[in-house]
């Protein structure tokens, strides 16, 4: 076996999730409740980081769409008596519905107007669920019934516990092979050009709803999954602070990148852990993380380990990629005329 | 025959009449050149055809079928490519990216085969790798494949987006200006290749451009616009000659040159 493929991000993936896989043999329930989360989270940062980091729509709306998929799946059991298996598919497809639809006002808004429409509405999700109390019960939230492994030689947390690393596992070769495809590069031609993208004939709102819809998706699921972990959901799970972990785990993982979103996501659950006994800290570590990590790695720890290991190479990730700083280095425009040094300059 | 056409178009940004009952045609694999002062409206006309602008009025038809109002994307698709003033090239993809990229409209993979990695889609991307390392070798740049795109030289950016637009095999390409800022060796490599695009793929070249000894050298026909107006039209030696042209552009452009040298 090359070190390429012993120090590569495949290598990373298979020691995590097979880490992951025995690590109820171990773990007490706490651990293992801090792993479930962990693959929550690991689905969550996924699917932001298709919409954001790939198609680069700045939306903010992951939480609230996480919610939904919580609260449908939940909902569906206490009012309706469904089991968890009939409403977590259908708590899911209801957040990816949702979440598509935003890419309505995608097609018309970028940049910060997009966030801001996007925070608009994750405001508005919260305050369904703080007011209509006839049906999301306020503020206070509501139990949910713990899903039943019945038919399967699991119990209780192990049986979420092992759904969640099926799920996460699926997603994340999903992920893996979407962002690999001509589907991937029509996601980043239009975050790199969105003028030069459609005239190389990429339908802007085909592509958009496409990201939104796998972004809700990835969400909608995590959402199921958190439910059913938690055994209860209130709406202060999906607010605006839950919006700056998930961000702060696609940037200090590395944005559009499929491996830095798994490196992300544990790590910063592991982070919350650890502060969790400081409640207040929390929220300070998080922000100064993501202030830290746009000022002085913008584009993650993913570009740490391309530099230092062989085998980090994903494609459509340039950043920090050797042979590409190296070319850069060299200077690019030595040879140039002064005329395309000036032209150079002002692209 | 003519497979582009552009009959009475006129658009207007707020009072700027950009284009004014523009008519035009472009025949199959020639080359036509378009000139005119700064601001004469000859981006806009590509903007037009190409469907980013929706015109006020007049016909736009494209192999016999109406175009005006179209979706870029949709008038891509039916094979008319472009090629911008300032370089397009995605910053984030390498060079081969970029151009199997071009060929977005020529492969078919959707969400769930690209999810399930079917042996067909597999099939599908090394064919595309295959034809976009093709293509790049067409134009000498099958070096470069694993560059990215922002680490070439603006020259080079200009020859790769054309190599990305002929790549999808379009029936005509409109091109914005592609010898802005390129080395005087350079514009004659550009020359060589645009006659070779004509030659042996008999795709229709619509070039705005600068550069007069280019533009008067490799087009078939020369288009000219003044004040978003169509002023002349015709062979590039009855262009040099014609007095409005003169007046407007070639004669200012040409005592520029002197005063310059």
């Amino acid at each position: 076996m090359s070190l390429q493929a012993l120090a590569g991000n495949r290598s990373f993936l298979s020691l995590l999730f097979g880490a992951l896989l025995v690590l109820p043999a171990f773990a007490n329930e706490y651990w293992l409740f801090v792993g479930n989360l962990m693959l929550v989270y690991i689905i969550l940062a996924l699917g932001l980081n298709i919409l954001v980091g790939f198609a680069g729509q700045l939306a903010f709306a992951n939480a609230a769409i996480y919610g939904i998929g919580a609260y449908g799946t939940a909902l569906l059991q206490v009012h309706q008596g469904w089991s968890f298996w009939a409403a977590a598919p259908v708590g899911a497809v209801l957040a990816m519905v949702i979440g598509t639809l935003l890419a309505f006002p995608a097609l018309r808004l970028s940049g910060i107007f997009l966030a801001l429409a996007t925070l608009a509405f994750a405001q508005a999700t919260q305050w369904v669920l703080w007011h209509w109390e006839s049906v999301t019960f306020g503020a206070g939230g509501f139990r949910v019934p713990a899903p039943n492994f019945g038919w399967l030689p699991v119990k209780g947390d192990y049986g979420v516990y092992f759904l969640s690393l099926a799920a996460a596992l699926v997603l994340l070769l999903f992920a893996w092979r979407i962002t690999r495809s001509r589907i991937g590069r029509a996601f980043v031609a239009m975050r790199d050009g969105e003028i030069a993208a459609q005239a190389l004939g990429i339908d802007l709102l085909t592509y958009k709803a496409m990201a939104f819809a796998l972004s809700s998706f990835y969400a909608g699921i995590a959402g199921a999954l958190y439910s059913g972990l938690l055994g209860f959901v209130s709406p202060e799970g999906f607010d605006l602070f839950q919006m700056i972990i998930q961000k702060a785990m696609i940037v200090v993982g590395g944005l559009g990148s499929v491996v830095g979103s798994v490196i992300g996501a544990s790590l910063l659950v592991y982070l919350m852990e650890i502060l969790r006994e400081f409640k207040s800290t929390q929220e300070i570590v998080f922000g100064c993380l993501l202030v830290c990590f746009m000022i002085f790695q913008p584009h993650g720890l993913v570009v740490s380990m391309k530099r230092w290991l062989p085998g980090w190479e994903e494609p459509l990730h340039l950043v920090g990629r050797v042979a590409a700083d190296a070319s850069t280095r060299s200077g690019s425009y030595k040879g140039a005329t002064p005329t395309e040094r000036r032209a150079v300059e002002r692209a | 025959m003519s497979i582009l056409s552009v009959d009475g178009v006129s658009i207007a940004f707020g009072g700027v009449r950009a284009l004014d009952n523009v008519t035009a045609s472009f025949g199959a694999g020639e080359i036509v050149g378009i000139i005119g002062p700064n601001g004469a409206g000859k981006t806009t006309l590509l903007n037009v055809i190409c469907g980013l602008n929706r015109p006020d009025s007049g016909d736009i038809r494209f192999a016999d079928r109406p175009i005006g109002g179209m979706k870029p994307n949709r008038i891509a698709g039916m094979g008319l490519a472009r090629t911008f003033q300032r370089s397009q090239l995605f910053a984030g993809m390498s060079v081969l990216e970029n151009m199997m990229t071009g060929l977005h409209l020529r492969s078919r993979a959707n969400l769930f085969a690209a999810a399930l990695c079917t042996g067909r889609m597999r099939e599908e991307e090394s064919e595309l790798a295959a034809r976009a390392r093709e293509a790049l070798d067409y134009v000498g740049f099958a070096g470069f494949a694993d560059r990215p795109g922002n680490a070439l030289s603006f020259g080079q950016r200009r020859i790769v987006e054309i190599a990305r637009t002929l790549i999808s095999d379009p029936k005509i390409v409109l091109l914005d200006e592609p010898a802005v800022g390129l080395s005087l060796n350079r514009v004659a490599e550009l020359d060589q290749l645009l006659r070779r695009i004509r030659d042996e793929k008999g795709v229709t070249l619509v070039m705005i451009e600068h550069v007069i000894r280019l533009v008067m050298g490799v087009s078939d026909r020369v288009v000219v616009l003044n004040c978003g107006q169509k002023i002349a039209e015709g062979r590039p030696e009855e262009i040099r000659k014609d007095p409005a042209v003169i007046e407007a552009y070639l004669g200012k452009l040409i005592d520029a040159g002197r005063a310059a040298s």
